[in-house]
């Protein structure tokens, strides 16, 4: 348990060999590198920015051929693919890809491209389909669409938003202009809303029969064009055709750059990996021809990191203690048991100035907690079987999501422990099975106590841990101060409390009521409550009288003290807090046990067999989901809130050492064994 | 009249399935529409944001649990069937603090929830700490759980 002791490096180097020290740097990855303040008259900065939107660029120009590649020629990958950490890129692949970035580059900015001209080609098809559509409804018309009349005619081309034919439109006209018949009309298509017409009359007759089709509703087409409507359809389906077979062969042209993403892959992360490169530069001080950089690394390290630079560079490296102004990142060490819990404290707040880890500690609890909450044999089994086989079967996992499936790892043991301690594997499964379908009731006894008979007993117990977990917290913030030599702050802050809290506790166990109460098959004698009401004095005295030692004004004083001491509510609902864990507990034992009961509702025949599996499979998944999620949920708030809120700041910076944040492949150098 | 006892108690189970039911569809309902609109930005947020939508599920399963309990108790699920006036009346009130404190603390918790899942949206890795607040409220629903569950489990004991 604990936090990584840091140094601080400073290197100063020759210019020239700048770019192989920061590569070297950036694949080795232990060194964090610190934005330096400078001196005007002495050193220079180099503005980086240019460069970097420029990587940045090319980087994004990768990934978006990437893409491209794998809409068209999908990348075969299981579904644990995007959970693994990224390959290693050999020596030879690396320098063989590093010869050809513009070649590659060229390639990728091809591939997009292409694709923009698809999509531009299938913009096209899509409007010369829409024009074919609208030119079907004209394909009867032999004159071309404009066509409005000879020197003697006037041609109507239109629509009426009726359903027409000749004769019926014939009859209209006529109702509608008795004393007119010199105009010949033709209804070339029609559909339920209307009708396609051509109607030719001489121009003397243009107005009014113009007039008069106004007035059935008629319109110009929307579409015009100068070609008779079947050619035109004719030569713009040819060149449908030629566009769709141009984009084919794009597609192709794409499809044919397969093999090269692995290359592309490598672009990507060589761009980000520049780009992180030159982000650094502008961090580092220059002369004329030296450079200076600043930065922290793990302690434990230094000595390598030192031989390895020197054995390689021509530098002067030196080494010194963080000073007290310095913002010390903090790293994490842990071991096996305890690390995989790091990132649930991480998602609190890693540990500020002078903490110390609490990892250990609460990953004792954290499973042991989880277990209570979940608290059934077969679905701690199940877990286990489950993070198992992932973390033994693909043994390159990114490391955050290794460690969540250890935890879970750990957590599905101890839930399997509490599981047989409370005699509950899939809920009740194995007794109903027994007595449904063998008419043999076997029980499977609890190697305890079963918390759903007696729940004042379980209750009882969830507080009793909760008082454990607490004074564990508060023996943390005894632990720093003590360890801070400030023994007047653990006297009136941590140890007034355990008097005052242990002393209650004492007392109440010793009152019949009590105990009663809460099933509980011991009782102390009244000389022991009567010691424990006696500390609990001495803690309220304590805290009445020092809560307030920093105010001056005794009146002050004393009011401050009477609130530090209104924190007993504060520890009462700390302590109540706990009976989640029996509340969560009896939730997945009930839920379970509801589902066994509905699975026997068809009895004992082939039926009842098949609504029972059907039921069993879908109904403990369901309960296995919601109640992980629980006891996840749970135990995190358990310690955030009631544990960390004893002793825990937090408020530590991550330690973001500069190395090659690469997505496709690893591309590092581990100088360190461990 | 002599069934009066079963029917209130059913009522009990009923109003408890029910309220904490409601609570929780409209609960996850809400964090569902918050939830859709972040991975319509970005789908790899799917699993994070999932996780909040289903803490406001909780309290319908709490319903569901007081529920059963009780129709186990009263013999509804098999067995038999005497439930006095009394032990009916007090099955009732026992059911009622889940029925509420679910309905209501789902609905609260759905709020904290949605405003989870926007912090998610901005700052992913704050995922924790967007659990929390959501977790809070629950607190509430399990106590009512507690209350309920234990009124039930020892209802038979009392001669009423």
């Amino acid at each position: 348990m604990a936090v990584l002791a840091m140094k601080k490096v400073n290197i100063c180097a020759l210019k020239k060999d700048r770019k192989s020290i920061l590569e070297t740097l950036q694949r080795i990855g232990i060194v964090e590198i610190a934005d330096l303040e400078f001196d005007q008259d002495f050193f220079d900065k180099i503005d980086t920015m240019n460069m970097r939107s420029v990587f940045e660029k090319n980087s994004l120009i990768a990934k978006e051929a990437l893409e491209i590649l794998e809409k068209y020629v999908p990348e075969e990958i299981n579904f644990l693919s995007s959970m693994l950490a990224p390959k290693e890129i050999s020596k030879k692949e690396y320098y063989f890809f590093l010869n050809k970035v513009e070649e590659i580059m060229h390639v990728a900015n091809e591939i997009i491209d292409l694709y923009s001209s698809i999509n531009d080609k299938q913009t096209k098809i899509a409007q010369i389909n829409k024009q074919v559509e609208m030119l079907s409804d004209w394909k009867n018309l032999d004159v071309p669409m404009n066509f409005n009349g000879t020197k003697k005619t006037k041609a109507f081309i239109g629509t009426l938003p009726q359903n027409l034919d000749d004769l019926s439109l014939r009859e209209l006209l006529s109702e509608l202009l008795p004393d007119e018949d010199r105009y010949d009309l033709k209804v070339l298509n029609k559909n339920d809303d209307q009708s396609f017409v051509f109607v030719l009359c001489h121009v003397y007759a243009a107005e009014k029969i113009f007039e008069t089709l106004r007035t059935l509703g008629f319109a110009w087409p929307a579409y015009s064009t100068d070609e008779i409507p079947g050619v035109k359809i004719d030569s713009i389906l040819k060149q449908l055709d030629e566009l769709k077979e141009q984009a084919r062969l794009d597609e192709e042209k794409i499809k044919s750059f397969k093999d090269q993403r692995n290359a592309i892959k490598f672009m990507a992360d060589y761009h980000d990996m520049r780009s992180q490169k030159y982000e650094v530069i502008s961090k580092l001080l220059h002369t004329k021809n030296v450079f200076m950089l600043s930065g922290f690394v793990p302690q434990k390290y230094a000595k390598k990191l030192e031989h390895f630079l020197l054995s390689r560079f021509n530098i002067a490296i030196e080494f010194t203690d963080p000073s007290e102004e310095d913002e010390v990142p903090v790293v994490l060490q842990n071991n096996g048991f305890s690390s995989p819990v790091e990132g649930v404290l991480e998602s609190y707040s890693l540990p500020g100035k002078g903490e110390i880890d609490p990892t250990s500690v609460m990953a004792i609890f954290y499973y042991f907690l989880f277990g209570m909450m979940l608290s059934d044999a077969a679905y701690g089994l199940i877990i286990v079987a489950v993070c198992g086989f992932i973390l033994i079967k693909y043994k390159n996992m990114k490391a955050g999501l290794k460690k969540a499936l250890k935890m879970f790892l750990y957590c599905g043991i101890s839930t399997t422990f509490w599981g047989f301690l409370f005699g509950s594997f899939f809920g009740d499964a194995i007794e109903v099975v027994s007595t449904t379908f063998f008419n043999k009731p076997i029980v499977l006894p609890a190697l305890w106590f079963t918390p759903i008979n007696e729940p004042m007993r379980m209750l009882a117990f969830s507080f009793g841990v909760g008082l454990l977990h607490i004074f564990t917290g508060l023996f943390l913030q005894l632990y720093e101060l003590v360890r801070d030599k400030r023994f007047r702050d653990a006297l009136y802050d941590v140890v007034s409390w355990y008097f005052l809290i242990g002393g209650l506790v004492v007392y109440m166990l010793s009152a019949p009521m009590i105990t009663e109460m809460l099933a509980m098959n011991f009782i102390l004698s009244k000389f022991i409550g009567n010691i424990g009401l006696a500390f609990a004095g001495i803690g309220t005295l304590l805290i009445l009288f020092t809560t307030g030692r920093e105010s001056k004004n005794p009146f002050k004083r004393f009011l401050k003290g009477l609130y530090g001491l209104y924190g007993v509510t504060g520890y009462l609902s700390d302590i109540l807090s706990y009976s989640r864990l029996l509340a969560l507990g009896l939730a997945t034992g009930v839920i379970a046990q509801v589902f066994n009961k509905m699975g026997t509702m068809a009895g004992n025949g082939p039926v009842g067999l098949i609504l029972f599996l059907i039921v069993f499979l879908v109904g403990h998944t369901m309960n296995i989901a919601i109640n992980l999620l629980g006891a996840y949920v749970h135990t995190n708030r358990l310690q955030f809130v009631e544990f960390f809120g004893k002793f825990y700041q937090g408020g530590g910076r991550k330690f973001s050492p500069f190395f090659a944040n690469t997505k496709y492949y690893r591309v590092t150098e581990d100088i360190c064994d461990d | 009249m002599t069934s009066l006892g079963l029917v209130l108690a059913l009522l009990g189970a009923v109003l408890a399935a029910l309220m904490a039911g409601i609570g929780s569809a409209i609960g996850v309902g809400m964090a569902g529409e918050a939830a859709a609109g972040v991975v319509t930005e970005d789908p790899n947020k799917f699993g994070k944001v999932l996780l909040l939508q289903l803490l406001p599920g909780t309290q319908g399963i709490y319903g569901l649990l007081v529920a059963v309990l009780t129709l186990i108790q009263i013999g509804v699920l098999g067995g038999s069937t005497n439930v006095s006036l009394g032990q009916g009346l007090l099955y009732l009130v026992a059911c009622l603090p889940m029925a509420f404190v679910g309905l209501w603390s789902a609905i609260r918790q759905a709020r904290a929830a949605v405003a989870g899942i926007s912090t998610v949206a901005k700052r992913p890795d704050q995922m924790g700490k967007a659990m929390i607040f959501p977790a809070m409220v629950e607190t509430y629903a399990i106590l009512a759980l507690l209350v309920s569950v234990l009124s039930i489990l020892n209802i038979p004991r009392i001669n009423i």
